[in-house]
């Protein structure tokens, strides 16, 4: 009976896809979070603990888990693995000092098993400002190119101006439709 | 035993792992045609709406069986910047597959600059390549002879690689099974100078 049910509202494509935010202190988890709730720029304090939303794109919604990132609470990480569909990884475009300590956090992330199936975005983010990396230069950093079971894609997005964040939820509603 | 039982069922049931590169310009058809591969060899898969297929900027993953052989797919993002993350690729690859666009002859040109700056790596000296004049559904594009006449300037380069230009339409599914076949054997009778990686058993 619960199958029958599930079936049918899988049918509706209302389930509630779960998606992490995650990054750096800085990177703007936060600012991206309600920019995609409430297509506001509001002013955050960083996180400590999480922020958790709903958000509805299209027919889908998704449950978006934002998670602090300063390096006292990252260990914490890991008790929100379990059933991911997707991860949000936030990276500060202009923070090339500490591109090298996000990228051991997203490689330890990646090898838990409870993300094994979690498709990867990654959030280039404050593309406004000048001088910050391009996209080679990110997936260089971070060593995604060493990825070789997992589909991941890369979005140049700045939360303050909102560009790159429709194109981004298009790709993420598109993927986790077809994962379903 | 169950150890023992469960290792042997592994070693008689494990298949061959190759990877196969899908490169090429952007907007060429490569995650199309690697949905549309998809959508052939495995069963149950449902294709991604090819409308809403985006410019892929990152990878793409595919798997596929074919008897005790898995072909797993990666296609990497075309655009200019992005074409400087393909080498990462090029040591792990058994094969790959180069996608054209035969509808845009304005960047024939490029797209063969490219394929040619590509076979220059030392890291693909024997590397099986296929190259796939995607698009073939629409009127006016280039013939698969037209396409070899620019591309036949790499000959050369290419040496005793095995190599080809096969027409398929990755949006109709047309010559999709006929490239994937080729590549299939040329990889297998490749594979005592790029052995294919196994699974470990525990």
């Amino acid at each position: 009976m619960g199958n029958l049910l599930s079936y049918f509202s899988g049918l509706f494509g209302n389930k509630e896809r779960r998606i992490l935010i995650l990054g750096l202190d800085g990177a703007g988890k936060t600012t991206i979070l309600y920019r995609l709730q409430v297509s506001e720029v509001v002013t955050t304090i960083p996180t400590i603990g999480f922020n958790v939303e709903t958000v509805q794109y299209k027919n889908l919604k998704f449950q978006v888990w934002d998670l602090g990132g300063q390096t006292s609470i990252r260990p914490y990480w890991r008790c929100y693995y379990s059933n991911t569909d997707a991860i949000i990884y936030v990276i500060d475009s202009m923070d090339r000092d500490r591109i090298g300590i996000s990228k051991h956090e997203l490689v330890s992330m990646l090898e838990e098993d409870e993300l094994k199936n979690a498709v990867l975005c990654v959030f280039a983010n404050k593309q406004d400002l000048e001088g910050c990396m391009s996209v080679s230069e990110v997936a260089n950093a971070l060593g995604l190119t060493s990825l070789k079971n997992r589909k991941y894609q890369i979005f140049k997005t700045s939360a303050i101006k909102g560009t790159g964040l429709n194109e981004a939820m298009d790709w993420l509603a598109n993927s986790l439709q077809q994962k379903k | 035993m169950w150890t023992l039982l469960t290792g042997l069922y592994q070693y008689l049931t494990q298949k061959d792992d190759y990877y196969i590169l899908i490169v090429g310009l952007d907007n060429a058809g490569k995650t199309t045609y690697l949905e549309q591969t998809k959508t052939k060899y495995c069963p149950n898969y449902k294709m991604m709406n090819p409308s809403k297929i985006t410019t892929t900027v990152g990878c793409n993953v595919g798997t596929i069986d074919i008897g005790n052989i898995r072909l797993n797919f990666w296609d990497l993002g075309g655009q200019e910047e992005l074409q400087s993350l393909w080498d990462k690729y090029y040591a792990d690859c058994h094969g790959i597959i180069y996608i054209i666009d035969s509808a845009d002859r304005q960047r024939l040109e490029e797209s063969w600059l490219t394929f040619d700056k590509m076979i220059q790596s030392e890291q693909l000296t024997n590397v099986p390549l296929l190259v796939s004049c995607n698009k073939q559904d629409l009127e006016q594009c280039m013939t698969v002879p037209e396409i070899k006449r620019t591309f036949n300037r790499s000959t050369a380069k290419i040496g005793v690689r095995d190599c080809m230009v096969l027409a398929c339409s990755a949006l109709s599914g047309d010559g999709i099974n006929e490239s994937i076949n080729w590549m299939k054997d040329c990889i297998v009778r490749n594979s005592t100078i790029r052995p294919p990686k196994r699974q470990d058993i525990a």
